[in-house]
């Protein structure tokens, strides 16, 4: 069973999204949030496995609740952020502040239950190409050399680059034909080398750098 | 060699000269007008050195007092386009209001008497010289001997050399009207262009615009793009649950019919504002009217301690973005805090015009921090003007703090370029 935590502004969206998740078997909704700054509480008391979190709010945005929560809560929740519009320098930086992925509120009902399982059941990223090229966007020179400085084994290049393509721990397994375990020792090595705290920051850095290129 | 061939085959040259010699077609009722009055004042009389020298700078005088005409606004379109299609200057726009102005019109005199005197001139050299060259030319043919007393002899000279002078006068012609069409030219965008004060002008009209359509652009998004976000998604779960739960999918359905029809108004409204004439809108509210603004914002229970400094030199687009964000900044403070007091600090500072508002904040907002969707339509205006917007909180009092440069829009410009 997978708890989620919903976090927007709109009651409107809330009970769509509520009625959507409500309907599959395994999931649940366990709490709603009107803004962010009452997010952090209920995170606290509901221990939520997934927060999907509206960007704009009024008082508290959804990129100070992603900051806040990947920072003081131990074992945080997922955070997949709910945008209108893609195109959005504010998901970007939700992401950057610790986001697992993002979401369009205009999304089928399959691809929002889609989007949610990969993120809170594997460990794999939504990256979306509209990401991807607001990350090169963004990019613009910036430590243009942080991967080639972290100096990283061809093995672990190979293991950035397929995470950055979303693939999760065992299909980057599959893909390269070794165990989940080694995998996870390759993440755990490259997250430390690039100074990231997570795997959407290793795969900010692998964007921005100009390592991997958007498709 | 091809550089001095080019003026006397490039089209450039030739369209100089019909405005010169448009200048000379002015120039001879001048003269005719003047040569008038000169036998009336029996000048006459006078030494022929004088008289020539005398004239001369009369004529200049005269041209210039006659210049008067210059003072109507349509010579200077006029003066524009003759300088724009026949010198091939590019000229940047002006404003009605740039073209009438005093500053304006005198440098259209200035021009005006450049025109008919140095290109009119010009031209009538031109009109002297042909008929020197037809003279010249058939000498050959005539017998007819030039010559002059040098030194107390008189020498003729050689038929030849005749000839050769006649064949230099016309291309020593053409090359004088390419030598003053030229500087002409090179005149022409600083007494025919904008001055600096229109440029100003449009650059403040342009970052009107842009705020306006930045606003408009605001409100499509908050209002259309939220409404039809919402009825997506409600539409969305109504048909996922239509058997499973059907009230759900009933109030779902009225859900969406009712922000359909609230977003029909929003439309109703902006368009509205697409198709108004912004010049026929009421006159927009100024920093002039801040005192108006904080009574009102008294009489609805606010105490208001403001702070204003001398605000009247500002630029309009300025003043009124201030008084915009002034009173979003309070109506937030109604909304969000109450009625508890503000403080309201107001003027221009070194690096511009400084607003600052500020107020407790109510416990509950007390973490506030960006703002909803009225500062960010804020922040991104204030961005356009050159500015620097900041809100937030630091635990106990909400602070809006704004500064906009005075004199941007030139540098702003600069920088564009």
């Amino acid at each position: 069973m997978t708890d989620i935590l919903i976090a927007d502004d709109e009651p409107l969206i809330r009970t769509g999204l509520r009625a959507i998740i409500n309907a599959e078997p395994d999931f649940t909704v366990v709490g709603e949030a009107a803004d962010g700054a009452e997010v952090l509480p209920m995170v606290r008391t509901l221990r939520p496995d997934l927060v999907l979190m509206d960007v704009r709010m009024p008082a508290v945005d959804g990129i100070q609740a992603t900051r806040t929560i990947i920072g003081t809560i131990p074992e945080p929740p997922r955070i997949l952020v709910v945008t209108t519009f893609e195109n959005d320098d504010y998901v970007y930086e939700a992401l950057r502040a610790g986001a697992s992925g993002f979401l369009l509120k205009r999304a089928r009902p399959p691809e929002i239950l889609q989007a949610i399982r990969t993120v809170a059941l594997s460990d794999s990223l939504l990256f979306p190409a509209a990401i991807r090229g607001l990350a090169a966007r963004h990019a613009a020179g910036r430590e243009t050399d942080r991967v080639r400085r972290a100096r990283l084994t061809e093995r672990e290049e190979q293991v950035l680059t397929l995470m950055a393509r979303g693939l999760s721990n065992a299909e980057i397994a599959a893909d390269l034909v070794v165990s989940v375990e080694t995998i996870k020792t390759h993440v755990g090595n490259l997250l430390a080398k690039l100074g990231a705290r997570d795997r959407t920051q290793a795969v900010i850095v692998a964007y921005e750098s100009g390592f991997v290129r958007p498709a | 060699m091809k550089s001095l061939v080019r003026p006397l085959v490039s089209v450039t040259t030739y369209r100089r000269w019909t405005f010169l010699l448009g200048g000379t077609a002015i120039l001879v009722p001048y003269v005719l007008i003047y040569a008038g009055l000169l036998q009336i004042m029996g000048h006459a009389d006078r030494q022929t050195a004088d008289r020539v020298l005398e004239s001369l700078v009369m004529l200049v005088v005269y041209i210039a007092i006659s210049s008067a005409v210059a003072f109507i606004p349509a010579v200077r379109i006029l003066s524009r386009t003759a300088a724009e299609t026949l010198l091939g200057v590019r000229l940047p726009a002006e404003t009605a209001e740039g073209m009438r102005s005093w500053r304006s019109r005198r440098r259209t005199a200035a021009w005006w008497v450049l025109h008919i005197g140095v290109g009119g001139g010009t031209g009538m050299l031109a009109v002297l010289a042909l008929p020197l060259a037809l003279f010249l030319l058939q000498t050959p043919y005539t017998g007819e001997r030039i010559g002059r007393e040098f030194l107390g002899r008189y020498s003729e000279l050689p038929t030849w050399f005749t000839v050769a002078l006649g064949l230099i006068v016309l291309p020593l012609v053409v090359y004088l009207g390419a030598g003053v069409g030229a500087v002409l030219a090179r005149l022409a965008p600083a007494l025919l262009g904008p001055s600096p004060a229109d440029r100003l002008i449009q650059l403040e009209r342009r970052a009107e615009q842009l705020i306006e359509r930045n606003r408009l652009a605001r409100e499509l998004h908050d209002s259309i793009g939220h409404a039809l976000t919402v009825t997506t998604l409600q539409a969305g779960a109504a048909v996922r649950l239509l058997d499973s739960d059907p009230e759900f999918a009933r109030r779902a359905l009225s859900a969406i019919e009712e922000t359909g029809r609230t977003a029909l108004e929003d439309l109703d409204h902006v368009l509205g504002l697409l198709r108004e004439d912004p010049s026929a809108r009421t006159p927009q509210r100024t920093l002039a009217d801040a005192e108006a603004l904080f009574e009102q914002t008294r009489s609805a229970g606010v105490e208001v301690r403001a702070e204003v400094g001398e605000t009247g030199g500002i630029p309009p687009v300025v003043s009124r973005e201030a008084y915009r964000i002034l009173q979003e900044a309070l109506t937030n403070v109604l909304r969000h805090a109450g009625k508890v007091p503000v403080d309201v600090r107001l003027g221009v500072r070194a690096d511009g015009l400084e607003l600052e508002v500020t107020n407790p904040v109510a416990t509950a907002a007390a973490t506030r921090s960006g703002g909803g969707s009225g500062l960010r339509g804020v922040r991104e205006r204030v961005a356009l003007l050159g500015g620097r917007f900041t809100a937030g909180s630091d635990g106990t009092r909400w602070r809006v703090h704004v500064t906009i440069p005075v004199v941007p829009l030139m540098e702003l410009e600069l920088q564009q370029q």
